[in-house]
């Protein structure tokens, strides 16, 4: 095949010579965050009064400052490490349509779940109740065609393999389905749900908990499940919301994936999902457009410290280059465990050796593709809202436009996701650290360019996100572990933890609950 | 082995691989006709059976014929090859752009094909007598025919697996042209002593090679052109928009307009169409100010509208520019909707309708929906709940709107869907239905959220065709215009409207 388009040499195609694509490579900036680490600061001078600090701008913290203003907290600050808020909700835009940077969706809520309805509501994505069922904005549940999925030379609908296929895998397939109907409906001797969310207000039951000692792998193999494409959607799934492998992942957190989602509504499915052209940056405005906390963005948090009943802590302005003080009442810090161990090391100088022996964080790219119209397709379902490759490289793309309403769409967002492999997550760290721009595209090229033949002649930018410590990895032991508790428990009555990392997974509910959380425990000491 | 024994293998290989050449693009020009025939004539049994047979039994003429050569063979060899390469190489853009325009194309395609199985039955032959001299006659048979049968091989895996997919047929058919010339410039280069008027020959070979090389480069513009061909009348206007092609065709009779290949109308019977979808509406309004028009960039239902004296503004959304500037300024377009888009009651905004729908805060009275079929994703959109339930925000409780809704012959579950979807955001709704020559059975629905839908005592306006007893008989359905099944209605998140008018109208046209 090679030789006889080779051999064409006739000036058509005489453009195949890898082009320079343009774009950069944007996202958490590592520079500024590994300050903490490798440098001094002084100490501040003065000490600036404030009621409450909270430490983090990604949606458990905006969630924290949201849930403060509507208590009636206004002396509020919150000190944000990068240039804009959002955390993992990250997004861009340009001239044809805004895209995610990071979390992209989220599936239709559980009912249960009020506060969290509460806020949809006023957002505006729930537009109101039909039979004590909600209804969703269709503008924002995701369009059809929802997900399709690139196997044996065609697109299928949907992501679960199905397109020539086996009868053996088949029927797997339809018990694993049956299996995870059973456990979502599953309640432990304690009455509770065996699978929740939030986590924490899941059943304490051994006999489900246990599951949280053994990798998802090792459960599916004790279920019999074997066929090949089962264990690559399982293993999808489990990277597509954890960045993790199945065969490093607790059993319990894989079950929670498939388990956990129960929501009911007028209008939609309890699979279906909300979507927006940015991604969960939308969810993160609205949250943002609710609280009155004065956001100091590019503030880099050097210590916390309790002092006689109040928080004292210092923070380094990027911008002004100049380390400052704050003294409040309240805290609530909103970063990770490895960045909030550092600040309060010298009081408990034992976090940064515990975060670092039970905690893992996978590292992430995110690369939005500016493409031309004419991109070569092939044969089955039409381009749709999110495009699996089966035992592809990455974890696909999402159209960014899909949610748009208008017609002319003469070039088109792709936002491609990838989480990162080496032989540990350190490695696979500094190996993306050492990447230069046009690697990523050849490597996000080269897992595409197999359903998109002209995909490199289209191209017309290429901008990666790269997500160093992108999200906690339930690794067995974590999430039912004594660490995780050990980590959530505030510091006296004044400092206060709220984190997807504490949570045990990393996904928008969990952070709306860790944030309000945190501010009922605020307001109760207040 | 000296050096003549050396220059004689060399040239013996070199006149087989001639021949695996030669097997090659045979085969190949072969199943291009064959490929072709069965796209456009359909039928692929009989059309490959024919050309098969027919390819054959010219190879044999080609055998026959080839008693007749007995002097300056390599000449001849040389020249029957660059032919092949000349005749092959185009045999498929020329069909291409054929097809649309005579009438006896299968009768072309099998000329064609007898043309180059002839001339391809004559090379084995003539080498064969070449090179008799030069090897034993079991050497030679064998030979010879080893290599034309491996070429046959070699053709026809790589022409199904490759060719196709890679380059399209007309990109195929250049590429084996090209490489004949090739091989026939070779030949003159290496035998430049033993072949008369070589000159005259390289040069020809030259010329075809450059022109095939060209028309390989613009494959894309030949299929274009052969598309413009394939509408029956003269095309006066073509036009490639951010959205759509625009196509206008013109013969004695008749204006054409087609939207990415669709028959938009003719102006022969269109008048029927607007007519349809215009009056029952705006009778059914008491007092029309404001209108609405979304789609409809060719005029033709806003000059059904300003038939209407009472009307003072007429609001038309149309979301290509280049529709209603052609409509507004090309003489005959102009002529057609008797420039109703140049009339000071009548604002054109070229907008998405979904995204000027959301921005608007004006109220009309009667809104005339003229939107392409939903027979994509994109359009699907348009016809979705979100869609209409927006509209209301644009309507006051008797206004009146109208919406083309594509054949309920042809497509009864995608009109009855509108019509369910409607319903569902709170419509009431008068589906009806007309035929209109050009487009075959047609429909329409008229929904209003609180005025009653009645059938006019009269259309008050200078008409040819609707009138109150025609508009009776466009209420009524017959059976093969039902649903068979219970529809769904049509929303974002299903776009179920895309699915059922996809299946219905494929149906329709594989039949």
């Amino acid at each position: 095949m090679m030789t006889v388009s080779g051999g064409l040499g006739l000036g058509m195609q005489a453009c195949r010579a890898q082009r320079k694509i343009p774009g950069s490579i944007v996202g958490a900036s590592a520079a500024i965050g590994h300050m903490l680490r490798d440098k001094a600061f002084e100490a501040p001078t003065v000490f600036e009064e404030k009621q409450v600090v909270i430490i983090g701008g990604g949606i458990s913290g905006l969630s924290a400052a949201m849930h403060l203003s509507k208590a009636g907290v206004d002396d509020l600050v919150l000190l944000e490490l990068e240039a804009y808020t959002g955390g993992n909700a990250a997004s861009g835009s340009n001239e044809y349509s805004k895209f995610p940077y990071g979390a992209h969706y989220v599936p239709i809520p559980n009912n249960e779940l009020k506060d969290y309805t509460a806020f949809l509501e006023e957002a505006g994505v729930i537009t109101g109740y039909e039979n004590d069922l909600p209804v969703y904005n269709e503008l924002y549940l995701c369009h059809d065609p929802e997900d399709r999925l690139y196997i044996n030379g065609k697109w299928q609908e949907g992501i679960v393999p199905n397109y020539g296929l086996g009868q053996d895998a088949r029927q797997q397939f339809a018990r694993f389905f049956e299996k995870m109907a059973a456990l979502r409906l599953a309640k432990g001797q304690d009455g509770k749900d065996a699978f929740a969310i939030p986590i924490d207000t899941s059943s304490s039951d051994p006999v489900y908990t246990g599951l949280d000692t053994i990798t998802f792998k090792q459960w599916l193999e004790q279920e019999s499940f074997t066929a090949k494409e089962l264990l690559w959607y399982a293993n999808y799934c489990t990277l597509d919301d954890f960045g993790t492998t199945i065969e490093l992942i607790s059993a319990w957190a894989g079950i929670h994936y498939f388990a956990a989602r129960k929501g009911k509504a007028a209008n939609a499915h309890y699979d279906d999902v909300l979507t927006w052209e940015e991604g969960n940056g939308f969810l993160a405005a609205q949250l943002r457009n609710r609280t009155q906390a004065e956001i100091r963005t590019n503030s880099l948090v050097i210590s916390i410290e309790e002092m006689n009943g109040k928080v004292e802590l210092s923070y380094f302005d990027v911008q002004q280059q100049k380390v400052l003080g704050l003294r409040c009442d309240q805290c609530i810090v909103a970063a990770p465990q490895f960045i909030n161990a550092r600040m309060l090391s010298r009081s408990e100088p034992e976090r940064v050796g515990l975060v670092k022996s039970h905690m893992e964080y996978s590292p992430w790219i995110v690369a939005n593709l500016k493409v031309k119209a004419g991109l070569e397709e092939r044969n089955g379902v039409d381009l749709s809202w999110d495009n699996v490759l089966y035992e592809g490289n990455g974890l696909g793309y999402v159209d960014a436009g899909h949610q748009k309403i208008s017609l002319s769409q003469p070039v088109k967002n792709l936002t491609y996701y990838k989480p990162l492999k080496g032989s540990s997550n350190a490695e696979a760290r500094k190996a993306a650290l050492a990447k230069q721009h046009q690697e990523w595209v050849a490597e996000v090229l080269s897992d595409l360019v197999k359903v998109h033949p002209n995909l490199e002649q289209q191209l017309l930018q290429v901008d990666i996100a790269l997500w160093g410590h992108a999200m906690i990895q339930p690794l067995p032991g974590w999430i039912w572990g004594e660490t995780r508790k050990k980590l959530q428990q505030s510091i006296g009555d004044t400092i206060h933890f709220a984190h997807t990392d504490i949570a045990g997974i990393s996904i928008f509910e969990e952070a709306f609950y860790q944030g309000l959380n945190a501010a009922k425990q605020v307001k109760r000491f207040l | 082995m000296d050096s003549t024994q050396k220059q004689v293998v060399r040239t013996q290989w070199l006149l087989l691989f001639s021949v695996l050449i030669i097997a090659v693009c045979g085969l190949i020009y072969e199943l291009i006709a064959g490929t072709l025939a069965s796209y456009v004539l359909g039928d692929s049994i009989t059309q490959f059976s024919l050309i098969i047979g027919t390819y054959m039994f010219s190879m044999g003429i080609g055998s026959f014929l080839s008693k007749y050569f007995n002097k300056d063979l390599l000449t001849w060899f040389v020249q029957v090859e660059l032919l092949v390469g000349l005749i092959g190489g185009i045999s498929a853009p020329l069909l291409f752009v054929l097809f649309p325009v005579i009438d006896g194309f299968q009768f072309l395609l099998l000329f064609l094909v007898v043309i180059i199985g002839t001339l391809v039955g004559i090379e084995i032959p003539l080498l064969l007598k070449i090179l008799k001299d030069k090897l034993s006659f079991n050497e030679l048979v064998s030979r010879v025919f080893t290599f034309d049968y491996i070429g046959a091989l070699l053709a026809s895996i790589v022409f199904p697996l490759l060719f196709v997919p890679h380059l399209g047929l007309i990109r195929t058919s250049l590429f084996f042209g090209i490489i004949n010339v090739v091989v026939s410039i070779i030949l003159c280069y290496y035998f430049q002593k033993q072949i008369k008027r070589v000159a005259l020959l390289k040069f020809s070979a030259f010329l075809v090679l450059i022109g095939q090389v060209l028309a390989f480069a613009f494959a894309d513009e030949i299929m274009d052109y052969g598309d413009e061909l394939s509408y029956q009348d003269k095309v006066v206007f073509a036009k490639s928009t951010p959205y759509q092609r625009i196509v206008l065709t013109k013969n004695r009779e008749e204006l054409r307009l087609f939207l990415n290949s669709n028959l938009q109308f003719s102006s022969r019977d269109e008048y029927r169409y607007h007519e349809a979808l215009v009056h029952p509406a705006m009778s059914n309004v008491k007092q029309v100010k404001n209108v609405l028009v979304l789609g409809g960039g060719d005029g033709l239902a806003v000059r059904e509208i300003l038939k209407y004296p009472g009307v003072e503004n007429i609001h038309l959304v149309d979301l290509d520019p280049e529709m209603t500037r052609l409509f507004s300024s090309h003489k005959m377009l102009a002529g057609l909707n008797e420039n109703s888009l140049k009339q000071p009651k009548v604002t054109i905004e070229n907008k998405d309708a979904f995204i000027w729908l959301k921005e608007s805060r004006t109220v009309y009275d009667c809104v005339i929906i003229d939107f392409p079929d939903p027979s994509s994703f994109g359009l699907g959109k348009l016809y979705s709940n979100t869609f209409y339930n927006l509209l209301k925000r644009v309507l006051h409780p008797l206004s009146v709107i109208v919406i083309q809704s594509t054949s309920p012959l042809v497509a009864p579950k995608s009109f009855w869907c509108v019509n369910k979807t409607l319903q569902a955001c709170g419509f009431r709704t008068l589906p009806y239905h007309n035929f209109v020559p050009s487009f075959g059975e047609w429909g329409y629905i008229m929904a209003s959220q609180q005025a009653p839908l009645n059938v006019p005592d009269t259309f008050a306006v200078p008409v040819r065709y609707i009138s109150t007893p025609v508009f009776l008989q466009m209420m009524t359905f017959s059976n093969d215009m039902l649903p068979k099944d219970t529809l769904e209605i049509n929303k974002l998140n299903n776009q179920v409207l895309v699915k059922y008018f996809e299946q219905e109208w494929r149906h329709y046209t594989d039949r």
